[in-house]
């Protein structure tokens, strides 16, 4: 016998990945669903010799086609044509969880109901007579507490040991049953005929776009007659059938508390949701889930790259001293250059992945929306994109991921290409450095400026992209605000292990192999100097594009390219290009392998510490301070730029194309596609951006 | 007969009739909010309005939302 296909449906928020965990565990595969950002779990598991494929679809209310959860849930209902479908429904909900479960009822398809929450369920005081439900929905229902593990066992046993009965249909009122007869031979063949009938009378798009000419002109016809029977459209016909169907079950087997409780939800909600103190203390969270992802993750990314540099690439230098030069080179600086670069975000990402996840679990996340929606809406985006952008403030990588909190798909999108136009902290050398030669009486005002000019670029990139690209307006904000719930260290570490793992497999790999690349560009042919090499010529070749942003020579234009690693680079290179150099090390204190892995182990106690202190020791964060320092590229550059062209490649540089880490995020999330327009954007914004600072600033006389 | 941005706090209410498109519609009775559903108006203030619905709380937008006309019960 072969595998039995098992998906589990039902509405967001109501525990069907916790169920799905509790059956699966460690088995459970999380990956996305093809060509969308949309996370697919599924797992293969074997109960009592017989193999189960378990699969969560996407958590939708209806199986309407509007949503790409939607369509998701809904095709693979209808093409994949599962064995069994689990429902899990929130019992605390019956009325609005049912409204699905009737449409799921009439795919055909052998179907069982977990009634999920059922502890919460009890506690507030409901009942419901089991046996009578069953009778009425004709399928079997079995109580669960998901995340104790609750009912799991019933449930597989059901599952596996009975023939599930194709659940019968609920019935309608006898008008609009007449109108379901009349629809039912104009169903396309393979389609479940009742279910697909009633989404004909929903008027549903897809649907109706499947039906031949001839069918269309007969359906239009009798939707005609079904409007003007009900003096409604046929979509609020059905629903309010569905919904007289549901209250009729609910009527006989509910019995609902009286009176009602002010629950935990009501009082965090008067404090969160409340119109003085609701933005605050939204600000207030913000700054905290900042401040603690920075500062909190700073000592360990500290270390980490020292862990690389020092130790693993001092000992693999030391154990390949024979090879060629060049080789050492590329092994040494290219290759655990990258894979190291991909690790210090390790420490970083899951902070911030912690920290989302407790927001998101805890309920918040929708609270956020709630109140920054008004706001947001004016640049065309939801409340939730709200937080992406702040995070990027901090670094664009893990904003970048932060996107995949907002509901659309189009959003989302829109979001990651705003990003990289936040100021992340890696450009903060780069602004150090010229603003202590150029503008050293107004140093924090200029730094703070280059802020400013990064967010009105990203709101009016937005409008416009907007207005040419991303047509339609942003999803009306209709959102389930869940209760509240204390997160479970388990949910958050699931949560926060697969997108991590995501990362060091998908962008971890593009990542380490452009930086390959990188490394070839600015070392190739070995050992020439920097004018002669491949990057060094490209730059002279297309210096001249860059003379209307005031920038006159070839060296600032190919510090960029490198400064793709990361903008802080931009500085580095700058001081080689110039052929100024940092100082060489002072020559290094010889020490034993087992020394240098002893100091390693010490480095992470006190890195762990220095994060505790980091994080709890003061309310201010270090993200935003400068640290200048005086040296030869000082000179070099005071000599080739003036206050106006050096303010012109601050912005360039604050424009231009985000890090490699960040690209290798948008990549990962989005696709090769996205990733091209970001690039495209972030060339040609930063260009236009500075021609106008440049040319703005000659036109009023500043040099 | 009132739209839903306009009811006081507090109030129970029946939804009598939603003026909204195809899609508006679906999503509305998608989530328990159709012609005859009882709600509770939790928080009407400035912008977005929250409802209940059954036990559920349902965040709507100003625009939504005031295509939403509704009977306070009583």
């Amino acid at each position: 016998m072969g595998k039995l296909k098992v998906a589990f449906v039902g509405n967001p928020n109501v525990g069907k990945t916790a169920l799905i965990n509790a059956i699966a565990g460690t088995k459970l595969k999380v990956g996305n669903w093809p060509g969308v950002t949309v996370e697919k779990k599924e797992a293969t598991v074997k109960v009592d010799g017989k193999e189960l494929y378990l699969v969560d679809l996407p958590g939708v209310y209806s199986l309407s086609p509007f949503t790409i959860e939607e369509r998701i849930t809904r095709d693979f209902l209808l093409k994949e044509r599962p064995d069994v479908i689990v429902n899990v429904v929130d019992s605390t909900n019956l009325e609005r969880n049912l409204y699905l479960t009737t449409q799921i009822l009439e795919l055909g398809i052998p179907t069982v109901i977990a009634l999920n929450v059922w502890d919460e369920f009890r506690s507030l005081g409901y009942s419901l007579n089991l046996d009578k439900f069953e009778e009425l929905l004709g399928v079997k229902a079995v109580p669960t507490v998901a995340t104790k593990g609750e009912g799991v066992k019933e449930l597989l046993r059901l599952i596996t040991e009975e023939e599930i009965p194709i659940p019968k249909p609920p019935t309608y009122s006898q008008d609009l049953e007449y109108f379901i007869k009349k629809v039912e031979p104009y169903v396309p063949k393979g389609m479940p005929k009742r279910w697909t009938s009633l989404k004909i009378l929903e008027e549903d798009e897809l649907i109706l776009k499947e039906l031949s000419d001839k069918s269309a002109q007969a359906v239009k016809g009798i939707l005609r007659e079904l409007e003007s029977f009900f003096g409604e459209s046929g979509n609020s016909v059905v629903a309010e059938e569905r919904y007289g169907f549901i209250r009729g079950v609910l009527k006989q087997t509910l019995r609902e508390p009286v009176g009602k409780k002010r629950t935990l939800t009501d009082v965090l909600d008067a404090i969160f949701l409340n119109r003085l103190l609701g933005i605050p203390t939204f600000l207030l969270i913000i700054y905290l889930v900042f401040k603690l992802t920075f500062d909190g993750s700073g000592p360990l990314i500290d270390w980490t790259d020292g862990f690389i540099n020092d130790f693993v690439a001092k000992w693999v230098s030391a154990a390949i001293s024979g090879l060629p030069e060049w080789l050492q080179s590329l092994i040494v600086d290219g290759i655990i250059g990258g894979v190291g670069t991909v690790l210090t975000f390790v420490p970083l990402l899951l902070f911030l992945y912690f920290f989302l996840a407790l927001l998101e679990e805890s309920g918040y996340m929708a609270r956020a929306a709630f109140v920054m929606d008004r706001l947001m809406r004016v640049i065309g985006l939801p409340g939730k994109s709200f937080v992406p952008m702040i995070i990027g403030f901090g670094c664009n990588v893990p904003a970048i991921y932060a996107t995949r909190t907002l509901e659309s798909e189009r959003d989302r999108k829109l979001t990651a290409l705003l990003v990289p136009f936040m100021s992340c902290g890696a450009r903060l050398p780069i602004y150090a450095l010229f603003t202590a030669v150029f503008f050293k009486e107004h140093q924090a005002e200029v730094v703070f400026s280059m802020y400013v000019i990064g967010i009105v670029v990203a709101a009016t990139v937005g409008v416009l992209l907007k207005k040419f690209f991303f047509k339609g307006s942003a999803e009306a904000f209709v959102m389930e605000l869940p209760p509240y719930r204390i997160p479970t260290l388990k949910m958050l570490w699931t949560s926060i292990s697969v997108k991590l793992g995501a990362f060091l497999k998908k962008a971890g790999t593009v990542i380490t192999a452009t930086m390959v690349l990188l490394w070839a560009l600015i070392n190739v042919p070995y050992g020439a100097p920097p004018k002669d090499t491949i990057l060094g010529k490209t730059a002279s070749a297309i210096a001249p594009l860059f003379y209307p942003t005031g920038i006159k020579s070839w060296e600032p234009v190919a510090a960029l390219i490198p400064g793709t690693i990361a903008k802080e680079v931009v500085v580095g290179a700058l001081g080689q290009l110039y052929g100024v150099g940092e100082d060489e090390e002072e020559g290094e204190e010889k020490s034993s392998f087992t020394q240098d892995l002893k100091e390693q182990v010490v480095g992470f106690g006190q890195a762990v510490k220095d994060s505790f202190v980091a994080m709890f020791g003061s309310f201010k964060t270090g993200v935003f301070e400068v640290e200048s320092e005086e040296g030869p590229v000082s000179k070099a550059i005071s000599k080739a730029f003036t206050p106006l062209s050096a303010f012109s490649y601050m912005v360039l540089c604050l424009l231009w194309i985000p890090c490699i880490v960040t690209l290798g995020a948008i990549y990962q999330e989005f696709g090769t596609r996205l990733t091209l327009a970001s690039i495209t954007l972030t060339t040609i914004v930063p260009y236009v951006v500075s021609t106008l600072v440049y040319v703005g600033g000659r036109l009023i006389g500043i040099n | 007969m009132v739209s839903l941005p306009f009811c006081g706090e507090g109030k129970e209410v029946r939804v009598r009739e939603i003026k909204g498109g195809k899609r508006a519609l679906e999503r509305l009775s998608s989530l328990g909010i159709y012609p005859g559903a009882k709600l509770e108006v939790l928080n009407t203030k400035g912008g977005p309005v929250l409802v209940k619905v059954g036990e559920s709380r349902i965040g709507l937008g100003f625009g939504i939302a005031s295509k939403v006309f509704v009977e306070e019960e009583r």
